[in-house]
């Protein structure tokens, strides 16, 4: 596939590669098809948005794309490499390694201080600590929370946790950022605050993000969006269409 | 099983029949009143089918515990009863000669059989008792001519064949009458047994020298007309009345007659009383005496039943703890899963009560069930734990135990385990139900509003005046210990405390609100129903306290005042009434801090307990005190806005130094304080608690240390650090459990030390003194020289290295003076009875036992022995005689105790008057040295199980001058090196007739293989505790895995493996049991090691080295850690298993 550009950058080739990916949730007494076929591709760099309305399939969809969930039928490459028929371990370890979560409910560990819960995928993936701390203070850094790195979640604000939760998505270099309505628990000012500072990090360190959001402002913030509708992709906007649809709200 | 700690098991049986029966009708009342709740609480039991099972599980374990206590002491009274009325058939009281009112030699201690006679005819027609029948009896040595056995002290007796009718006649093991003639015998079941004797066989009768051959006609049961008159002393026979008259030449004459009385085997000692009275009447001006043997043996059977009871209740009472606090764990953790539930009921508008009905309701269903699994568990425990003393302590248990569970026992374990589980239910739902409802909805931490008078002298003022009212019953109380100024303090709280607990209940209802709060509600009304179901109680302590409780909110509710001046809640703490008063005018919605409260309420108790402890000496008193009034000044330092980790830490540390220091050191401020068993309940519990404390405030500090060794650790850094940082968020669970498995690993550390300890003190190679076998001779046949007799039989005595003798008098022959008169209580008496041995030269140059004192002017253990070899009128005496007494026959005017302070090393000689009671012969010796403990052991060695004291040692010539009529005989011999004790002591045996021998290596041995077995089955009672401890931890990381399912979400998706999110559960229950164990075994064998070297532990035992038996510690703590890992296991897989995707969507 040739590079794509669009507005002033260039992204490179397809990292992401998702074909005809079907998912189904079976509760015993209601079968609910979550993801009926979807085809996605995302290229390096590339910062996508998925919307769509509740029980559409998107956080599903982010799920079977990151490796977080199996599904039935279709095939996922990341980088080139089939997710779903990696065994469970090396799953692990890829997710350690080369991606990165932002959920909207921190998900931090209350008993670690920010700085720990940063470097937990450095050390789980074999950084030495030393290494591993330097590290995490950098990303800390990198979101402005170097001085409050001692401090445990209950201490910061939300929005302070987000950012935490940022920087342990980035601290490890990760080809690709997975966020799940990361600024769905925010107030707007925050959550304008925590849009910049992903689109900042997106621009500097080229990473692919791929964005579950009810928030046209968020999506405006990404260079493209997807729309979902019962567990397919119904449409695709551009940023420019995106920025024109928040301006409305 | 008939009494309890002193109470009638008839009245505790129907109080705890009535108290569950209140309950289920409560429980009842709300299925009728409240369906929907009562469903409600219902359904959630089949919910979760695992954790129901724990849940019953953890709650049965208190029922389990009582019931395995109640069937031990029911299996061992019932066959102790059995025995005595199978062994004494209808005889019910025993004849015969008193020493005591007329000494006489042995052989003339005999009843004129027309004595006999002439009390049928006075007691004809008696209401009461039935027939007289005199009887022969005589230890002599028998011998089987075909198996050549020989048993050296069998008790052969004799009825005349129309006497022995009475009691049923004598009669084979098949129930065929045996009538015996000329030289014939009946030989008992246990004497066949030991002789391996057939009906056929001959026996050779050895009496004074002559031997007389009897045929065995007969095996017969081991009952009083077979010669087996105590579980001791079974081995018997029976002969011909005239023929062993004949032999002991006590013609016309009996040893004594046992009297039955009329209602057969058992109905005989309801006259047993009224029996003896008459007897003692008609046979008063004689020298004889009356016991009610049978009622008597029945009596014992109960004591050693509930004694036995008891003590598996107090060293239970460690897991019975364990397991309320672990009833109340599930609870809590039950109600923090329902708190969304609970919180979503009480927004659709149930009310608190509700919410308290529907979680009792449920609990009631998990209470029931496991009442009845427990039971039957606890029936399943007392079965093993019989097998177990049978299997070990073997034959020399002297009882068959038969397993035997009594329905009114049952009952009572039963119902006691279902009122302890609702009383802790009943406040864990109480405490459920005050939640705000929109963090419970969210499930959110509960927030408090700011209270202004927080950290405020006025605000603990108010809290310590509310603590006192609401705990004023037991303050008041305890106050009574005072004295008479704590009745004048106590008797005003004390009327307070009945009035108190329905004002608090009033306090918080409707009612007690100003007119313009109130809503058309009136007061509560199941205290009424209460009060009128309880009859009789409910009228004296429910009703009138309700409705005068009722009355005063009635009339102040509408007087409350804005506020109180900071004096008058201090001037009210002083003066009860006046502070009841104040307690009513306040604001309900005024916030109290009741732990500052409590704990202030626990001081002013704690006041009164430390006093009395003081005032009575008691240690329990004291201590108690001590640690209630070190948990006020933590909570009072925390009120008063102290960091907690300070306030807590400091408190307990001082703590546990007042519970190490030395009584030495501590009676030198307090004087002498005496405890018992209960102090290792309490130092347990305490000392257990304060470890927690320190643990719980202050394990955080090895976090950097952890952070710090991080390389080392690698990819499980994370793990280890959640596994001790998760714990410690939750210090109420955390804490709890590791109270739980650091309260049973204490005690059982305990246990095993000191067991270790006093066994090494008793059961040591000193015990054998220096010898190798030990042979005990028969009364009637004394050995003049052993190595003769032994000789004489064909017997090598080449491996004899050397022999000694030693001649007994029994308590029941000889008398000791009571030089100190020490005794703690009733009437000293001039002389006390105690058994008195003389050594031969040939024992005195042999021995080794080991002397603890030595009198000054002897420089080593052998110069006392050579100096008594010396000079007969020299003696040692054994240390227990030095440590609190000992005699036999028990009653407390015959115990024989001598001043501590009398003998330590380089002491002065003192001199003791021995007395015969027979002929009141005294003569005085000197006592050189005191030997060590194991003297006490050696001399119990190879002794008649009925005679087996230790005593003090003389010379042999001092004893027979002394004691002329003195007839036990002991001889001791040393082996040359490689010599089988055991084959010689068997090859002797065999040819000795008179003399029983054993080795004796192996007496100790089984001496130490019951001790063990007796260990093993407590250690094994208190280790069901540790069952308790590891539910705890099952429930406390199964409760984790769904309250942190999100974060384990996350773990996965951040990179955590599987295996890491396992093993960071297991890091967090390996922490907390770790904790717990290590806790246990620290403080278990310290304190062991203070009471040990103390001295504090009944037996002075300065100079002895102290043990720890590290190998059984070890045992103890790895089962202890491998079966915490291995129920943890489980939660710990399945958080491992978890669905990324759900996880992170779950709420």
């Amino acid at each position: 596939m040739e590079p794509r550009q669009d507005g002033k950058r260039e992204f490179g080739e397809v990292v992401i590669d998702a074909r005809g990916v079907v998912k189904t949730y079976d509760t015993s007494t209601v079968e609910v098809r979550a993801l009926r076929g979807v085809d996605l591709q995302v290229r390096k760099g590339e910062m996508v948005a998925i919307m769509g309305p509740s029980g559409c399939g998107k956080t599903t969809l982010l799920n079977s794309l990151s490796g977080l969930d199996e599904f039935d039928s279709g095939t996922v490459f990341i980088e080139g490499t089939d997710i779903n028929r990696m065994p469970d371990d090396k799953k692990t370890e890829f997710r350690a390694k080369d991606m990165g979560f932002v959920f909207q409910t921190y998900n931090l560990l209350p008993v670690l201080t920010a700085v720990e819960n940063v470097e937990l995928p450095l050390i789980v993936s074999g950084t030495k600590p030393k290494v591993a701390r330097e590290m995490a203070l950098k990303s800390l850094d990198r979101v402005n929370l170097r001085d409050w790195a001692n401090q445990r979640p209950a201490q910061l604000s939300g929005g302070q946790r987000q950012r935490i939760t940022i920087a342990r998505a980035l601290v490890n270099r990760p080809a690709i950022v997975w966020a799940d309505e990361p600024t769905g628990a925010l107030d707007s000012a925050t959550a304008t605050e925590i849009m910049d500072l992903i689109v900042e990090l997106n621009s500097e360190e080229h990473q692919t993000c791929v964005i579950v959001t009810h928030d046209p402002k968020v999506a405006a913030r990404c260079h493209r969006t997807i729309h979902m509708a019962d567990g397919l992709i119904v449409r695709e906007d551009s940023q420019a269409q995106m920025v024109a649809v928040a301006a409305e709200h | 099983m008939n009494e309890l700690f002193g109470l009638s098991m008839t009245y505790i049986a129907a109080g705890t029949v009535i108290a569950t029966a209140i309950i289920l009708l409560f429980v009842a009342l709300i299925a009728v009143r409240n369906p929907v709740m009562f469903k409600m609480g219902l359904r959630n039991i089949p919910r979760r089918k695992a954790q129901t099972a724990l849940i019953i599980v953890g709650l049965m374990l208190s029922t389990l515990i009582i019931s395995a206590a109640f069937g031990t002491g029911d299996t061992l009274t019932n066959s102790i009863t059995s025995e005595v009325y199978d062994m004494a058939g209808n005889a019910d009281e025993l004849i015969s000669w008193d020493a005591e009112k007329q000494p006489a030699p042995v052989a003339q201690q005999t009843i004129p059989l027309a004595k006999v006679d002439e009390l049928r005819q006075e007691f004809a027609g008696d209401p009461d008792i039935q027939a007289f029948v005199p009887f022969l009896d005589e230890q002599i040595p028998l011998q089987d001519t075909r198996t050549k056995l020989n048993e050296a002290s069998p008790r052969l007796v004799a009825f005349r064949t129309d006497d022995a009718k009475a009691l049923g006649g004598l009669r084979d093991t098949g129930g065929n009458t045996v009538t015996l003639a000329g030289n014939e015998i009946a030989v008992n079941q246990d004497l066949a047994d030991a002789i391996d004797a057939k009906v056929g066989d001959t026996l050779l009768a050895f009496y004074e020298g002559k031997s007389t051959e009897f045929k065995v006609k007969a095996i017969v049961p081991s009952t009083l007309l077979g010669g087996a008159f105590n579980s001791n002393e079974k081995k018997g026979a029976a002969v011909d009345f005239s023929v062993l008259a004949g032999l002991t030449g006590k013609a016309e004459n009996a040893d004594g007659v046992f009297v039955s009385n009329y209602g057969g085997v058992k109905g005989g000692n309801a006259h047993a009383s009224a029996a003896r009275q008459k007897l003692e009447q008609a046979l008063a001006g004689m020298p004889y005496q009356v016991e009610t043997f049978k009622k008597d043996g029945v009596a014992t059977a109960e004591l050693i039943g509930n004694a036995f009871t008891t003590v598996f209740i107090v060293f239970g009472l460690f897991s019975i703890a364990a397991g309320v606090l672990l009833i109340f764990l599930i609870f809590v953790m039950l109600a923090a899963e329902r708190k969304p539930e609970m919180g979503m009921a009480r927004a659709v508008g149930a009310k608190r009560r509700q919410i308290v009905e529907s979680f009792l309701s449920e609990g009631m269903g998990y209470d029931l069930g496991s009442a009845v699994v427990g039971l039957v568990a606890g029936m399943a425990v007392t079965l093993a734990m019989v097998q177990i003393i049978k299997s070990g302590a073997g034959d020399n248990l002297g009882v068959d135990l038969a397993v035997t569970f009594t329905v009114r026992s049952m009952v009572v374990a039963f119902s006691l385990g279902v009122i302890a589980t609702f009383l802790v239910i009943f406040i864990s739902s109480w405490r459920a139900s005050r939640l705000n409802i929109t963090s419970a909805i969210r499930d959110l931490p509960e927030s408090k509003a700011p209270n202004p008078e927080s950290e405020t002298w006025m605000g603990y003022y108010r809290a310590a005046l509310n603590g006192m009212v609401a705990l004023a019953l037991p303050v008041g109380f305890s106050l009574f210990l005072l004295g008479p100024t704590g009745m004048l303090l106590g008797l005003p709280l004390v009327l307070i405390g009945l009035v108190s607990p329905w004002f608090y209940l009033l306090r918080g209802s409707n009612v007690a609100l100003p007119r313009e709060l109130r809503l058309d509600q009136g007061p509560p009304r199941w205290p009424w129903i209460l009060g009128l179901s309880l009859i009789g109680i409910g009228w004296v302590l429910v009703l009138p306290w309700y409705f005068i409780a009722l009355g005063l909110v009635v009339l102040v509710r509408d007087r409350k005042p804005r506020g109180l001046a900071t004096w008058m809640p201090a001037a009210g703490i002083l003066v009860p009434p006046f502070g009841f008063v104040l307690v009513l005018l306040q604001h309900s919605r005024v916030r109290i801090n009741w732990s500052a409260g409590v704990a202030f309420a626990f001081a002013v108790a704690g006041l009164a307990l430390f006093y009395a402890g003081l005032d009575r000496n008691s240690s329990f008193f004291f201590f108690l005190g001590a640690s209630l009034l070190f948990l006020w000044a933590a909570v009072t330092l925390r009120y008063f806005g102290v960091n907690e980790r300070a306030s807590f830490t400091v408190t307990s540390s001082l703590l546990l130094v007042l519970w190490y220091l030395p009584s030495s050191v501590y009676e030198k401020v307090v004087g002498p304080l005496n405890g018992d068993i209960e102090m290792f309940f309490l130092s347990g519990l305490v000392m257990v608690t304060a470890g927690v404390f320190i643990i719980v405030y202050n394990a955080d500090i090895v976090l950097p240390a952890i952070a710090r060794l991080g390389s080392r650790f690698g990819r499980i850094l994370p793990a280890i650090k959640t596994g001790v940082a998760y714990p410690l968020t939750s210090r109420f669970r955390t804490g709890m459990t590791m109270i739980m498995i650091g309260l049973i690993m204490f005690s059982l550390v305990m246990m095993a030390t000191l067991n270790a300890n006093f066994s090494a003190v008793f059961l040591n190679s000193d015990t054998k003194g220096g010898f190798d076998d030990v042979l005990q001779v028969n009364n009637n046949n004394n050995i003049p020289s052993i190595k003769e007799a032994i000789a004489d039989t064909g017997t090598d005595t080449s491996p004899i290295k050397a022999t000694g003798e030693l001649r007994v008098a029994y308590p029941s022959e000889a008398q000791v003076e009571n030089k100190d008169r020490n005794v703690s209580g009733g009437k000293v008496n001039d002389y006390s009875r105690y058994t008195i041995f003389g050594a031969d030269q040939g024992f005195l140059e042999a021995t080794a036992l080991p002397i603890k004192y030595r009198a000054a002017g002897y420089e080593s253990d052998r110069a006392i022995w050579d100096a008594m070899a010396k000079d007969a009128k020299l003696a040692v005496i054994p240390a227990s005689l030095l440590a609190g007494g000992h005699d036999p026959f028990g009653g407390d005017d015959t115990l024989l105790a001598l001043d501590p302070a009398r003998a330590k090393d380089n002491f002065e000689p003192f001199t003791l008057n021995l007395r015969d009671p027979g002929t009141g012969t005294v003569t005085t010796v000197t006592v050189i040295g005191v030997m060590k403990e194991a003297a006490d052991t050696f001399l119990v060695l190879g002794a008649p199980a009925s005679d087996g004291t230790g005593g003090m040692i003389t010379g042999k010539r001092t004893l027979l001058d002394t004691f002329p009529g003195s007839q036990g005989q002991r001889f001791y011999l040393a082996l040359k090196p490689g010599t089988d004790a055991d084959a010689y002591a068997k090859k002797v045996e065999a040819g000795l007739v008179q003399a029983s021998a054993d080795s004796l290596q192996k007496l100790l041995d089984e001496q130490q293989a019951i001790q063990n077995a007796f260990l093993l089955v407590i250690q094994g009672f208190m280790g069901l505790g540790l069952i308790v401890g590891i539910a705890a931890l099952a429930v406390v990381a199964s409760r984790a895995v769904v309250e942190r399912r999100q974060q384990i979400g996350m773990l996965r998706a951040i990179g955590y493996q599987r295996g890491m999110v396992a093993l960071s559960f297991l890091f967090e229950s390996g922490f907390i049991s770790l904790s717990g164990i290590f806790l246990g075994l620290g403080l278990g064998v310290s304190l062991a090691w203070v009471i040990f070297t103390d001295g504090n532990a009944g037996t002075d035992t300065s100079g002895a080295g102290f043990i720890v038996p590290w190998v059984r510690l070890g045992v103890i703590a790895g089962i202890a850690f491998g079966a915490s890992m291995l129920m943890t296991y489980l939660p710990a897989r399945s958080a491992s298993k978890v669905p990324i995707a759900e996880a992170l969507r779950y709420e």
